[in-house]
């Protein structure tokens, strides 16, 4: 059973197939890393080091960038995503 | 791989077709009753009814699209009109005619006398139809006989990451070996439009794939309502997206990563081959129809909660996005992507899965909407 979900080769975040719980090992698609805290089901995981400003990859596109540098094995979401034309709403 | 193990029919224009419908198409709402007595009297022929009586009012090219391209898609043999005899049912059929329909009959109430001479004529010419369509045979054809039209409804948290990428993959190989494939439903890329647009073969072209989204936001904007400020939705956010374009992507993605060759209005006929954007409303019946009037000849149709949809000339292959209603709606859903998301199966043979799909229903499996007799059709109206 896969426990991330990599959607395309070029890609610096997963989605978690299942509930990552903090330190867990994930050993998957060629790639060694552990989770730095538990993310739930459906959201992304970091799975290469990110920094500041740099693109969030997903699908090979770029889907927002990082305001704060993530590590790999890090939740990423609105925390620390933004788009790269809009900001994302919480409301 | 690249020789392509298709049998379809060959349509005089040099479309190919992966049906050989006999249609019965009503021109005036009011034959609606014409056509389906005509339909249960005819086995194999099939009918679709609207609700357009004739109107000239701003959507009327529109509507003449529609209808036009409807009859004429290459998955149809033959189309009988019925019709009232109005310049603009003639003209509907002359469209029809330029844009390839083999075979046309036209029937008016006038000529025929009655509403039951009508349909007594009908059945007549639509039997002498149905015998030459069994007669034509498939013959070999090549990967580009394939109009591959992408959609997606019911959407849910997983559409994003199972079924639609899966379904990009199955896209990209066709597009790879020289098919069409078209994306629609403009609504649901609003926000991702930069991302299509920096994926088109010209610049061009990726203004075109912009400004086809910003047409439709300021039609919206102008109704009070900002789309983008309102996305992704709390209910999104709780799912795990974080931006509008992950959001947007997640739909978009049905078309894999190709390059856009480029944009279509709707109901419009691509010229050439590769990935298009066709203008479409995000109403799943409407895209359908839309599709089918621009002679997608085969359709694969993501789903969450799982929908009947069907159409009278396309064949539609519903793929589920997650496993507990592929496994609850079996005689709606051909295919479950949603073993991506159990970890089960990896996207690329899912997309595997649906590419061999579509090759044998190109080549006459039945499809779970065929078999139930889904024939579902709407006109999209602009402004009334």
């Amino acid at each position: 059973m896969r426990k991330i979900l990599i959607l395309h080769s070029s890609d610096n975040v997963a989605v978690c197939l299942s509930e990552i719980i903090k330190g867990e090992i994930i050993e998957q698609d060629g790639k060694k890393f552990s989770a730095l805290e538990s993310i739930p089901r459906g959201h992304k995981i970091a799975i290469a080091n990110i920094d500041l400003n740099e693109g969030i990859i997903k699908y090979g596109e770029r889907m927002g960038h990082a305001t704060s540098r993530i590590n790999a094995g890090s939740h990423v979401h609105v925390h620390n995503v933004l788009g790269d034309r809009l900001a994302s709403s919480d409301s | 791989m690249n020789i392509s193990p298709l049998k379809a029919y060959l349509r005089p224009n040099g479309s190919w077709g992966l049906r050989n419908h006999v249609l019965v198409l009503p021109l005036h709402s009011a034959l609606s009753s014409s056509a389906r007595a005509i339909e249960e009297a005819s086995q194999g022929a099939v009918a679709i009814t609207h609700d357009w009586s004739g109107e000239i009012d701003a959507d009327l090219e529109r509507i003449i699209s529609t209808l036009a391209g409807f009859a004429s898609n290459p998955n149809n043999f033959a189309t009988i009109f019925l019709t009232l005899d109005s310049p603009n049912e003639r003209r509907i059929i002359e469209r029809a005619e330029s844009l390839g329909l083999p075979n046309v009959v036209h029937l008016s109430l006038a000529d025929a006398g009655s509403m039951h001479k009508l349909v007594d004529v009908g059945i007549l010419e639509a039997d002498q139809l149905l015998t030459r369509a069994l007669l034509q045979e498939r013959i070999p054809a090549p990967w580009s006989a394939i109009v591959l039209g992408l959609e997606c409804g019911g959407s849910d948290a997983l559409s994003g990451i199972t079924a639609n990428p899966a379904l990009g993959v199955a896209s990209d190989m066709l597009v790879d070996l020289g098919a069409t494939s078209i994306l629609g439903e403009t609504t649901e890329i609003l926000g991702a439009e930069h991302l299509l647009a920096a994926r088109a073969i010209t610049p061009e072209v990726g203004v075109e794939i912009v400004n086809t989204v910003l047409r439709y936001e300021s039609s919206i904007n102008y109704e009070g309502i900002d789309l983008r400020g309102a996305q992704p939705s709390r209910g999104n956010i709780e799912g795990g997206l974080s931006t509008l374009e992950e959001k947007s992507l997640g739909a978009a993605k049905k078309a894999g990563n190709a390059v856009f060759t480029g944009v279509l209005e709707y109901a419009e006929v691509p010229s050439a081959h590769g990935l298009f954007f066709m203008d479409t409303p995000g109403h799943d019946i409407e895209q359908l129809t839309g599709f089918a009037a621009g002679h997608v000849n085969i359709v694969v149709f993501t789903s969450g909660r799982g929908t009947p949809t069907g159409s009278a000339t396309m064949p539609v292959i519903k793929v589920a996005t997650n496993t507990p209603m592929a496994t609850s709606l079996k005689d709606l859903i051909d295919l479950n992507a949603g073993t991506i998301a159990d970890g089960i199966e990896s996207l690329s043979e899912v997309g595997n899965r649906i590419f061999n799909e579509i090759v044998a229903v190109a080549n006459g499996k039945e499809t779970k909407a065929e078999r139930g007799g889904h024939h579902e059709f709407s006109l999209s109206r602009l402004y009334n």
